[in-house]
């Protein structure tokens, strides 16, 4: 062995009894990325050791190369062990860093908005009503006193229409003083069979504190061959347990509507003091009845159909109407409606 | 309505005597009891007493020891009334322990100045039998002996009251014997109809020969009748009809009147009393009134009366309006000593234009207006007569004079087998119906297989038709008995369309940070006109206050007052909004309004910020909204247009219209300072008003798919600084142009004044986005891209880039 080819040889073993202490000392990946340049980079030492083997044999290259190439295996693999080392405790110093101070505000992607509480109850029965197959039937606010009272068969001169404290226009017009005047719209305008549902407002001279002059209804109403009281039922049924809950069951009590015959007011078991076994305590909402009012309702009156000119041999049909406002009322518990019309926005914004 | 229970149980015995029971049967017959009120409640317990003697308290002047016979025993009261009889007269006591829910007062054991008193003399208020009362109650000696219970001695004294909510179509409820018959069908217990009490006194005579009566106006009176009662004394009623009428709700006045009272409240039918000796000729004429025609009512009111009002006059001129008041002139006095007892039948129609021309709802018209039974006439004004006799004292002429007008037909209706059937869906026998309908008073006139016709009685002038017949049988057996069953709906489709659209602009003011609220449709002149909206185009004949006397053309009235006032209440941050229709004028004439749908939203005070103050509102808040909004409903990019007079309630410098291909569909900007100072509304608030029918006609565009971009993009930025009054959107647009198809997106990114900007002049930051659909790029295409912008725009703005 030459000289020169020991010094190599020596050189790097020197090396290679080195690297490994520098790679162990090295506190983070840029310094490990340095200690490693200058073991295995261009100005690095195993660079400067091979500048020496112009001066060996050919023989003792072959050699020194197979002592280089494990060398540079080992270096790497060092390397390789010691960055994940440091990314390992890196990675677990950052998770057990102090935690992110989560009571700080919120960043919001927007603002809240909040729908009116008529509004969100309003849908809701749409909904319900749109799934059982009925549609919207949209009309106007202002109508005439044929659509609103006469088709509807209200007789002249008659108390029936002390329930509805009317609105007059100076043309002679109504604000209709509920949404029955889409049923005379539909009526006097559509091909029977059909199922309709006429959400609006409403407008009648009263304002206390259950009384708003403009209030909101929502009319159902089917017209076809063949339909009874029991269909009416059964879609009350259905609407309450939909709209007020599973074993919600209905009352009708029998009543008087201009456009009715038979006539019946809904009751619901009241919802707020129903007990686990479904019998009702009684409560202020219900005035200890155990029932709750939330409609009228009816089979469309034949003269109705006369007046539309329908065939009340041919067809039959049933109507319901609600106000909304007590249904939003009664759901979140608002004790005077004039809360639903002052638009404060701190009453909004509970909704 | 109120009802007697006790009086009900009176005419049908076999009544439950549980008041509940049989407000529970009527209530699910559709004569709704709202409420049962106890009478007298706490007279249970207070015995008569006989007044023994009496002396002066020792120490408390005012108050009297009294020594009462009790029955089993005596005893002494301390008496702080003004009234205690002398010996012998009779008093209510109230004995130890008793409770007095009136007064909510329990008699204890009271020491009053020395002397031990163990129970009370009752006033009537006490015992809840009025609601204010002088002195004790004091009843004539010899009343009742000593000891007797008071609600033995009066049964008056306690009863359950119903307070029943009766539909207009129910005049028969209007009065004991309608609830009774009533009642007894529901129940099906027997009943019969009491016949009127014969007088105590009469002497044979007519009413004819006191007065003449004549019916001018027939279609209007189909029957009057008139008795006579002479030599009678106007005084009180006995306690016991007094208190009846109290439980009632009726004040008593007089003899002679409470007892046309009772006899309505018995029979339902309204009937008058007038002071025959002021009735002037001995004339009764039922006659339509002669416009102008004066009459002062009972109440003291001088009315001028309408050619449409039906009256009773006299030789003179009218004394009363019929059926609804009588007149002050010919009003029972205590000095009356002829009474003339009025029972009529009026047209129904004909009362109620009257009652409402002359704004007089009264127990009579309320009665009339419904149509009372006109076959129960004569028992009523027999029993009115009889009454009179009895607590009047007096001679009642033996018989009644009758006048008839236009006799109403009796009405008949058959029903149908199958009626049942197709109305409720249930069967019901032939057997039911017929026994149904016979108890409520029907009477059977034919009868088959196929149909039942019967004759209705008079009390149920709401039966005429096969339907109301069906409606009854269903009524009396429950509407519990009918099955529920969901129909077989057949798909409608929508009609009017606007519900959808409606929906989702709710929704999307909503998901854009604005609160709902509801305003009412009608406004007032003045602020339409405040804010320069259009004029009003529909008025009322009858506003709830002259204020509010018109119906809204603009959202925008209900939005600011509702600003206004959250503002009052340092609610200063708003974001409003509210969606309805607007009345504007239909076409042609007696054409009702066109109620276009509007969207509107007011914003005002500062937007919530994190971690930062709060940011005040401004006018890119408005276009942000609005531009959001219409995006979103027509899925179009829309655009602004700065418009000064974009509408007159904006401020000219921050006004705009928004549009989506060339239709306008709103408007925005800063309010007006002349409307925010007008309305009260915050000065800095700011407006957005869509029309929705224009969205409507708009549309909503269907996404088509686009290739999503298969090479990368490179982003240039470039800041350059221009005049201030160049506005950024010029800048933006001339980028765009020079970019050519290239360029991807063009987006100000920063604009910052002073520092090293130029005074007049303002730093804009763009961010320029390359891209090709068919390669990538190349650095050298992009720099040359932007190189060719960079020139254009300096160029033409006179810009001075910024590295
Ligand atoms: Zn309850």
């Amino acid at each position: 062995m030459s000289d020169a080819h020991a010094t190599i040889i020596a050189s790097l073993e020197q090396l290679a009894g080195a690297f490994q202490a520098s790679f162990d000392a090295a506190p983070n990946e840029q310094l490990l990325r340095d200690e490693n340049a200058k073991v295995l980079g261009k100005k690095g030492a195993l660079t400067a050791i091979l500048k020496e083997m112009g001066k060996v044999s050919a023989d003792a290259r072959k050699s020194i190369g197979e002592r280089v190439n494990a060398l540079k295996s080992e270096v790497e693999r060092a390397f390789d062990d010691r960055l994940a080392g440091i990314r390992r405790r890196e990675r677990e110093a950052e998770l057990s860093a102090p935690a992110f101070d989560l009571t700080l505000p919120a960043r919001t992607p927007a603002p809240r908005g909040h729908a009116h509480p008529i509004s969100i109850v309003r849908d809701e029965i749409v909904g319900i009503f749109e799934s059982m197959g009925f549609s919207v039937f949209d009309g106007p606010q202002i109508d005439t006193p044929a659509n609103n009272f006469d088709k509807l068969g209200f007789p002249p001169d008659h108390p029936a229409t002390d329930m509805h404290d009317t609105f007059y226009t100076t043309a002679g017009h109504v604000l209709r003083t509920h949404t029955s005047n889409i049923q005379v719209r539909a009526m006097t305008t559509q091909k029977p069979p059909f199922a309709f549902i006429a959400p609006g407002a409403c407008y009648r001279v009263d304002s206390d504190l259950t009384h708003s002059p403009m209030f909101h209804q929502i009319e159902a109403f089917v017209v076809a061959e063949h339909v009874t009281l029991a269909h009416l039922k059964g879609v009350l049924a259905e609407f309450a347990e939909r709209f007020y809950g599973t074993g919600t069951p209905v009352r009708l009590r029998p009543s008087y509507f201009p456009f009715t015959e038979p006539s019946a007011e809904v009751d619901i078991a009241c919802v707020f003091c129903k007990q686990s076994d479904g019998a009702r305590a009684g409560c202020a909402v219900c005035k200890h009845s155990g029932w709750i009012e939330i409609l009228g309702s009816g089979m469309i009156d034949p003269l109705v159909f006369e007046q539309c000119g329908l065939d009340p041999e041919r067809w039959s049909g049933f109507a319901l109407g609600m106000g909304i406002e007590r249904q939003a009322m009664l759901r979140y518990g608002i004790p005077e409606i004039r809360l639903l019309f002052d638009n404060d926005p701190r009453f909004l914004a509970q909704f | 309505m109120k009802a007697s229970f006790a009086w009900l149980k009176q005419l049908v015995p076999h009544l439950p005597d549980d008041p509940r029971a049989l407000a529970d049967r009527l209530t699910a017959a559709g004569i709704e009891v709202e409420g049962i009120t106890a009478y007298g409640q706490g007279t249970e317990t207070c015995v008569l007493a006989w007044v023994v003697s009496t002396r002066p308290h020792p120490t408390k002047s005012g108050l009297r020891l009294v020594t009462v016979d009790r029955g089993e025993g005596s005893q002494e009261i301390v008496c702080g009334a003004p009234n205690v009889p002398e010996p012998g007269g009779v008093v209510v006591l109230a004995p130890l322990g008793a409770h007095l829910p009136a007064k909510n007062m329990t008699i204890g054991r009271r020491d009053i100045g020395g002397i031990v008193s163990e129970g009370m003399l009752c006033s009537e208020s006490e015992l809840g039998l009025s609601d204010e009362s002088a002195g004790i109650l004091v009843l004539p000696p010899g009343f009742a002996p000593p000891g007797t219970r008071l609600n033995d001695a009066i049964p008056e004294t306690r009863d359950s009251i119903f307070e029943i909510g009766l539909t207009p179509n129910r005049p028969d409820g209007l009065g004991h014997i309608g609830l009774a018959r009533e009642a007894a069908a529901l129940l099906g217990v027997p009943w019969t109809r009491p016949d009127p009490e014969a007088p105590v006194r009469q002497r044979d005579g007519s009413a004819v020969d006191a007065v003449s009566i004549a019916i001018a106006a027939r279609d209007r009176c189909a029957h009057y009748g008139a008795s006579v009662v002479e030599s009678v004394t106007i005084g009180a009623s006995p306690s016991g009809i007094r208190y009846r009428l109290a439980a009632l709700g009726v004040r008593s006045i007089s003899t002679a009147v409470d007892v046309t009272n009772l006899v309505m409240l018995e029979f339902g039918h309204p009937l008058h009393a007038f002071d025959l000796d002021k009735v002037r000729g001995a004339a009764l004429i039922v006659r339509r009134a002669t416009e102008g025609e004066q009459l002062i009512t009972l109440d003291g009111v001088t009315r001028a009366l309408a050619a449409d009002d039906l009256v009773i006059a006299d030789a003179e001129g009218p004394i009363a309006l019929a059926g609804v008041m009588g007149g002050a002139s010919s009003e029972i006095s205590a000095s009356t000593t002829r009474v003339l007892l009025e029972c009529a039948t009026f047209d129904p129609r004909s009362v109620r234009r009257t009652a409402r021309r002359h704004g007089l709802h009264s127990e009579s018209s309320h009665r009339f207006e419904r149509g009372i039974d006109h076959s129960d006439s004569r028992d009523c004004l027999a029993q009115a007569t009889a009454l009179t006799v009895r607590l009047c004292g007096g001679t009642a002429l033996r018989d009644a004079a009758f006048a008839e007008g236009d006799a109403p037909a009796a009405v008949r209706v058959t029903l149908r087998a199958g009626a049942a059937r197709r109305v409720l869906g249930i069967d019901i026998t032939p057997a039911e119906s017929k026994g149904t309908l016979e108890r409520l008073g029907l009477r059977v006139v034919a009868e088959s297989d196929e149909a039942l016709t019967l004759e209705v009685p008079a009390h149920r002038p709401d039966l005429t038709r096969e339907i109301d017949l069906v409606e009854e049988l269903v009524r009396v057996r429950g509407m519990d008995t009918v099955a529920a069953e969901l129909p077989s709906v057949r798909p409608t489709r929508p009609w009017g369309g606007r519900e959808a659209l409606l929906r989702r602009v709710r929704g999307a003011g909503v998901a854009l940070g604005l609160s709902e609220a509801l305003t009412f449709g009608f406004t007032s002149r003045a602020s339409l006109a405040a804010m320069g909206a259009p004029e009003p185009a529909v008025a009322l004949q009858n506003p709830l206050t002259s204020e509010l006397d018109v119906m809204r053309t603009s959202l925008l009235p209900g939005l600011f007052e509702a600003a206004s006032r959250a503002r009052r209440h340092g609610e200063g941050s708003l974001a409003l909004f509210t969606t309805g229709v607007v009345f504007l004028s239909g076409e042609g004439p007696n054409a009702l309004p066109r109620e276009p749908a509007m969207f509107a939203a007011v914003l005002a005070g500062e937007a919530p910020a994190r971690l930062a103050k709060p940011r005040p509102r401004d006018v890119w808040d408005a276009t942000g909204l609005a531009l959001e909004l219409v995006a979103r409903l027509t899925r179009e990019a829309p655009e602004l247009l700065a418009d000064p007079n974009a509408a007159p309630y904006l401020h000219p410098r921050g006004a705009a219209s928004i549009h989506v291909h060339n239709t306008r569909v709103g408007v925005l900007g800063p309010i007006h300072p002349n409307v925010a100072e007008a309305l009260d509304v915050d000065p800095r608030a700011l407006i957005v008003e869509i029309d929705l029918d224009a969205i409507a006609a708009v549309g909503t565009r269907v996404p088509h798919y686009a290739p999503i971009p298969r090479f990368p993009a490179s982003a240039r930025d470039i800041a350059l600084v221009v005049r201030d009054d160049v506005a950024a959107g010029l800048v933006l647009g001339a980028v765009r142009e020079a970019a050519g198809p290239l360029a991807e997106g063009v987006s100000l990114f920063d604009r910052f004044t002073g520092q090293h900007v130029p005074e007049g002049h303002v730093s804009l930051a763009l961010r320029i986005v390359y891209r090709a659909t068919d390669r990538t790029l190349t650095d050298a295409e992009v720099d040359q891209s932007h190189a060719r912008v960079v020139a254009a725009i300096a160029d033409r703005f006179s810009a001075t880039l910024r590295a």
